[in-house]
């Protein structure tokens, strides 16, 4: 009897043990889920402020966001927008973020709009707001800024209205969201200029000199080529010769300022501005013959500008007028020319809306387009210089202020089978087998198919 | 007769050409229907309307003086590929074939490049042409010289093919001495009892022997040669230096994706195929003709 008690009595005291492991169990769960609900969720929104409806985000769904930029490979801001992703994960971990940004070039284009037209869009895409964009604009998968807007008044609230005007679509349209817009100058290693005696090219007399001195001393004048990035030359040209109002028109046939333009191809090759290899050469070669020391000028883009180690001695300078040319010195060629977009699949379901809006958001606000922006080109939000720019930070900030003129470059007016055409052309140009006005009106003949 | 029921061996078939008429056929023939519409895009955009234009694309390469240039590289580096490609190949079979040690040496060491990538051979040679800094340069700097723009509209087909038809020869090597080492043995040996050494073996018993072999080569190699895109596209892309190296398949890859004229890039490569299966075929009767000929005697 007493072994049976005993029996039964152990047998109760493990039913019991085994009820309290579970107790424990459940209770452990929760407060673990509990904690991690409260860390996961620290009240801060994609504005950087606190936000009290957010607790209502440890209820919703998990989402996977399809994103891509033109912040890939080689872009200097590839890692400012990956620490955006990795700090938004962190923020909103419900939401997964599959991120596929290259560098943006042609075939990147053309993949894209490929995605467009088979249905593949991701949920939000930074992408081209001039004519570069036009393939996928006639996709019609854009939500535009006014119907987000009506939804969430606080989208693009840290951007500048005048930046979002002018990265509106050709057809006026307010779509994207910018982060940085741009300029492209002529990026001079003064102290090259220094050591030969030399004044900055600001005038064409100067450039002259300048062309002609480097060159006996066996350093290369202008680093380009004109094979692979003939761009920059090709619109400061165009711009110089025709002045900003001709340079921003479309016409049917060529207009003789655009031939005199490109006609200074063949002039500033025959001078031996240009490296011997010009032809063959491609533009990071160019790039790296301008940072080493070997060529003493390069017309390039804003961006350009955080990937030149010597950042003492390098300095930026407008493009001296050329001869005959109806521009005004201080001319630029520049602007806004890529956002932030949502696509209409991601719009259409909810859960996947409302993170499309954060994640734009996140990228857009002012400390986003602050980092993203650091001293090179325009800022689409209100943001101060950085404290510790570099002086050819500095000196491209001064050189956008001095501009008379901001002016978009062709490739936003023209169709890209046009744009691809001319830049396709410039060798023939620069060696005299082509015309200019033979090429530019081939050129505007296909814009206008 | 292998197999007297046909219908599994039909089954087996089928498969096979179903791919063949999905992913290369049904393309083909879109292909050519592109090349009468302009097209700006790989793929139609949602809302866009076709323009038919008919033969104008073709009317276009006539008048094309690229489309031309890409068409004569294109024809001299068949010839190039058939002289040099082929023969060094063969050259190296004939010797490798009559040494009695290191037979596998020699096959690894000829046979590597076809292991190396188009792309990192024409990244490795664009390397060595580069004007600032290249290894040609740098050793004729070394030596007192000026250096030399290797890729010079002067110079630039010829150093281009140099790579193109090196990095093929042991493909062609080992086809040859696979050819050759299937020749029987008492044929040698007969024909030293004749008197018949050194290259008359090679003139009256290799060669007649090797004729199939060496009539599929060069119907590799002159399509080959039709194909040819990555290496040069590496070295010096869009046919520099000023359009000087265009070959057939840079200067449609050029046209399709680098400007965006898709149509006139499929009447491009219309062409291209046209150009092939002609080649192909006139290899194929010059052959046959030479094997009748000789089954006739």
């Amino acid at each position: 009897m007493a072994n049976q008690f005993a029996i039964c009595n152990g047998v109760s005291m493990k039913i019991a043990m085994k009820w309290l492991s579970l107790l424990l169990t459940v209770v452990l769960v929760l407060s673990l889920a509990a904690c991690s609900s409260r860390n996961k969720y620290n009240g801060i929104d994609a504005f950087g402020e606190e936000d009290d409806n957010i607790e209502a985000e440890g209820e919703k769904n998990p989402v996977t966001l399809t994103t891509i930029s033109m912040y890939g490979g080689t872009d200097p801001n590839a890692a400012n927008y990956q620490a955006v992703i990795s700090q938004f994960m962190e923020d909103y971990p419900y939401i997964t973020v599959e991120d596929d940004s290259q560098a943006a070039d042609q075939d990147w284009k053309t993949r894209i709009a490929a995605d467009f037209a088979v249905g593949n869009e991701p949920d939000v895409i930074q992408y081209f707001t001039d004519a570069n964009a036009s393939d996928v604009l006639a996709a019609e998968k854009f939500v535009t800024i006014d119907e987000i807007k009506a939804e969430y008044p606080d989208y693009a609230r840290d951007t500048l209205d005048s930046a979002l005007e002018a990265a509106a679509n050709p057809d006026g349209v307010r779509r994207a969201v910018p982060t940085t817009g741009y300029w492209e100058g002529l990026f001079c290693n003064k102290d090259l200029f220094d050591n030969y005696g030399l004044a900055l090219p600001t005038t064409w007399e100067n450039m002259v000199k300048a062309i002609e001195v480097f060159q006996a001393k066996d350093i290369i004048p202008i680093a380009v080529s004109l094979n692979n990035v003939p761009h920059y030359w090709v619109e400061y040209l165009m711009l110089s010769a025709a002045g900003p109002e001709e340079y921003t028109k479309v016409p049917k046939t060529a207009p003789a300022d655009w031939c005199k333009g490109l006609a200074m191809f063949k002039t500033l090759r025959d001078m031996g501005a240009f490296p011997v290899d010009t032809d063959t050469i491609d533009n990071d070669l160019a790039g790296e013959l301008f940072k080493t020391k070997k060529a003493a000028m390069q017309l390039d883009g804003s961006w350009y500008a955080s990937g030149i180690t010597d950042q003492i001695n390098t300095v930026v300078v407008e493009l001296p007028v050329i001869p005959g040319g109806k521009s005004k010195p201080g001319a630029m060629v520049g602007g806004i020319s890529s956002g932030f977009y949502i696509t209409k699949k991601a719009w259409e379901d909810l859960d996947t809306r409302d993170a499309a809006v954060q994640f734009v958001m996140a990228n857009t606000n002012k400390e986003a387009v602050s980092m993203y922006w650091g001293g090179n080109g325009q800022a689409a939000a209100a943001v101060s210089p950085s404290s510790n720019m570099t002086p050819l930070g500095l000196s491209g900030l001064q050189y956008s202020d001095r501009a008379t003129s901001s002016s978009p470059p062709t490739d936003s007016r023209i169709s890209q089978e046009a744009y691809n055409t001319l830049i396709a052309g410039i060798v023939d140009i620069s060696t005299g087998t082509k015309a200019p006005e033979e090429l530019l009106n081939e050129v505007l003949a296909i814009n206008a198919k | 007769m292998l197999y007297k029921k046909k219908l599994p061996m039909f089954l087996f078939l089928l498969p096979g050409l179903v791919l063949m008429v999905l992913f290369l056929y049904l393309p083909f023939g879109e292909n050519i229907i592109d090349s009468l519409y302009e097209l700006q895009f790989l793929v139609k955009i949602p809302g866009q309307e076709l323009h038919f234009i008919g033969m104008a694309n073709y009317q276009k390469l006539l008048a094309d003086e690229h489309f031309r240039t890409a068409l004569f590289n294109t024809i001299k580096l068949m010839a190039f590929t058939v002289i040099f490609q082929l023969g060094i190949a063969l050259l190296l079979a004939i010797f490798v074939s009559s040494l009695k040690r290191g037979h596998n040496f020699f096959r690894t060491v000829y046979f590597f490049p076809i292991v190396i990538s188009s792309t990192a051979i024409g990244l490795l040679f664009k390397l060595f042409y580069n004007f600032n800094g290249g290894m040609l340069n740098q050793l004729l700097e070394m030596l007192g010289h000026e250096p030399v723009n290797w890729l010079s509209p002067e110079l630039a087909f010829t150093m281009i093919s140099i790579p193109v038809i090196w990095s093929y020869v042991g493909f062609y090597f080992v086809i040859f001495l696979t050819g050759i080492n299937e020749v029987p043995q008492e044929l040698y040996d007969a024909s030293k009892v004749d008197g018949c050494l050194g290259w008359q073996q090679v003139y009256y018993i290799i060669l007649p022997l090797m004729k199939n072999v060496i009539g599929t080569c060069l119907v590799l190699a002159v399509t080959g040669a039709l194909k040819v895109f990555d290496l040069p596209w590496a070295i010096a892309p869009k046919g520099a230096p000023q359009g000087k190296t265009h070959f057939l398949g840079t200067f449609l890859y050029e046209q399709t994706f680098t400007i965006g004229n898709v149509d006139y890039g499929s009447a491009i490569a219309f062409v291209i195929v046209l150009i092939g299966v002609l080649a192909a075929q006139t290899i194929n009767r010059i052959f046959t003709r030479l094997s009748k000929e000789e089954d006739s005697l």
